[in-house]
């Protein structure tokens, strides 16, 4: 039953919506979010796993799995600007600051400790992202229902978790502190609860607004 | 003073909860500027439309104009023309071989005459061919007919820049042009027609004024009805123009149609 929270639980089911509703899909980068989500269950269940029946810390999984966020969260933004011609360099240099800073925070806590820095700059850097891509649907002369568009509601998943935990990410450390013993009842799980739940719905809809489209593609 | 954890961390709360409204409320601007978006663009779909189904009336008014001068030469012209070559050729007495000679080179020189005309005609009748030698050319043809009539003195300038408006401000153009005539050889009791036609960089200019009984502007325009001037005013808007018609009884009057060209950044027109 340990295994079975609203976080896990949100998590599984945008996995299954995924599942469903991208397998076929013509876009390997949408295919790829199928991969990412069965990732990020796994990690949760490992996280969940470590933490009540190991009893040790379970950080190492969840700075390991903050690559793979980054690297992925990163590429989809920057298959979404595509058709507006933006250039692949900035997603190379944007890739570079972030190892470096991450590395750097690794060292700095000695391995020992979750990478809080790095996951809120890059929780800034999506949050700019997001924006960006609503900058660029703006300018577009091109007029497109966004109420049925996949990748406005991906951002706008994007944009609520990542906005919404900076607050939780800047206190991250005093949060901690306070929370270690009652972490099942503190804010930040709560905040992480309400937000896991609107990005995985949001990134649900965005599955069947994909799928609908390529239904209607084909017909 | 110093704040409880409890107070930080009701604060932390708070702010999670603005940081969540605020994406909120970004989300619903750029939904409803997209609505806004959608709306500009059936609006352009539609003045794009209207513009489309506006220039098919041109173009058949003025195919409809060039069928009317059509009948009337072949009626007044040609058709007196071949009635005078019957009736001289029924008067034709082989016996009276000089005026029979006299006779014949008259008949001769008519037919000649109405191959002339006819040939004229068929000109006339491709009435596209007309506007795509130039709206100067197209207009100075179209002069010749009202000139054969010598009711009306008629001066006619231009400038010789008048190349490049493309087809449909020209068929437009061409086709106000004509509407002004006719509404000065049917109502304007003039005897004197002016037309300048002046290009200057970005602007073209088609300047009508006649010495006629002029009419109450304000008056003409409320009435709305058939062409009109209503309808020179909303065409020339079309082409983001402008028509200005100023006329007063016994003075004449005069139309200034405005239509501007965009230029190229090299320098050179853009239609």
């Amino acid at each position: 039953m340990k295994f079975i929270s609203v976080n896990t639980a949100s998590e599984f089911i945008c996995f299954l919506v995924a599942f469903i509703f991208l397998l076929k899909d013509k876009s390997t980068t949408w295919k790829m979010l199928i991969a990412f989500l069965l990732l990020t269950c796994i990690t949760e269940v490992t996280g969940i796993y470590m933490r009540e029946f190991l009893q040790i810390r379970n950080y190492p999984v969840y700075n390991v799995y903050l690559l793979f966020e980054c690297g992925f969260t990163s590429y989809f933004f920057y298959h979404l600007y595509r058709p507006y011609n933006y250039p692949i360099k900035w997603l190379y240099v944007w890739y570079g600051i972030f190892m470096l800073i991450f590395l750097s925070e690794m060292l700095h806590n000695n391995f020992k400790g979750f990478t809080s820095a790095t996951a809120s700059i890059m929780s800034v850097i999506f949050v700019l992202a997001s924006l960006y891509f609503y900058y660029l649907k703006l300018r577009d002369e091109k007029f497109e229902p966004l109420l049925y568009s996949a990748s406005f509601w991906w951002v706008n998943g994007a944009l609520f978790f990542y906005f919404g935990s900076t607050a939780c990410n800047i206190f991250m450390d005093y949060l901690a502190e306070y929370e270690s013993i009652t972490y099942n009842n503190s804010i930040r799980y709560i905040i992480y609860n309400v937000l896991d739940v609107i990005m995985y719905a949001c990134w649900s809809y965005a599955f069947i607004c994909r799928y609908r489209q390529r239904k209607l593609s084909f017909s | 003073m110093q704040i409880s954890s409890k107070e930080v961390i009701f604060l932390i709360g708070l702010t999670s909860v603005i940081f969540l409204i605020a994406p909120l409320f970004l989300i619903l601007y750029v939904l409803s500027y997209n609505r806004r978006k959608r709306k500009h663009q059936e609006d352009t779909l539609t003045m794009q439309k209207t513009f489309e189904t506006e220039l098919l009336k041109t173009q058949m008014e003025v195919q409809e104009q060039t069928l009317k001068t059509v009948a009337y030469d072949l009626h007044d012209n040609i058709g007196q023309l071949l009635s005078l070559t019957t009736i001289t050729l029924s008067s034709v007495d082989l016996n009276d071989s000089p005026g029979a000679t006299e006779k014949l080179a008259l008949v001769e020189d008519l037919t000649m005459r109405s191959i002339k005309e006819v040939k004229a005609l068929s000109r006339l009748l491709h009435g596209e061919e007309i506007v795509s030698r130039g709206l100067a050319a197209a207009i100075d043809f179209e002069l010749e007919w009202l000139r054969r009539s010598d009711k009306f003195k008629i001066n006619y300038s231009y400038n010789k820049e008048v190349i490049d408006l493309d087809a449909i401000k020209a068929t437009i153009l061409f086709r106000l042009f004509q509407e002004i005539i006719n509404n000065i050889i049917q109502h304007a009791k003039a005897t004197e027609i002016n037309i300048d036609l002046n290009q200057n960089y970005d602007l073209c200019t088609l300047q009508i004024t006649d010495n006629g009984i002029g009419f109450n502007v304000d008056e003409a325009l409320i009435r709305k009805s058939g062409m009109g001037l209503h309808n020179i005013v909303k065409r020339s808007a079309m082409l983001q123009g402008s028509a200005n018609i100023t006329s007063s009884p016994a003075k004449g009057s005069s139309i200034i149609i405005k239509i501007p060209q965009q230029p190229t950044t090299n320098g050179k027109l853009k239609n």
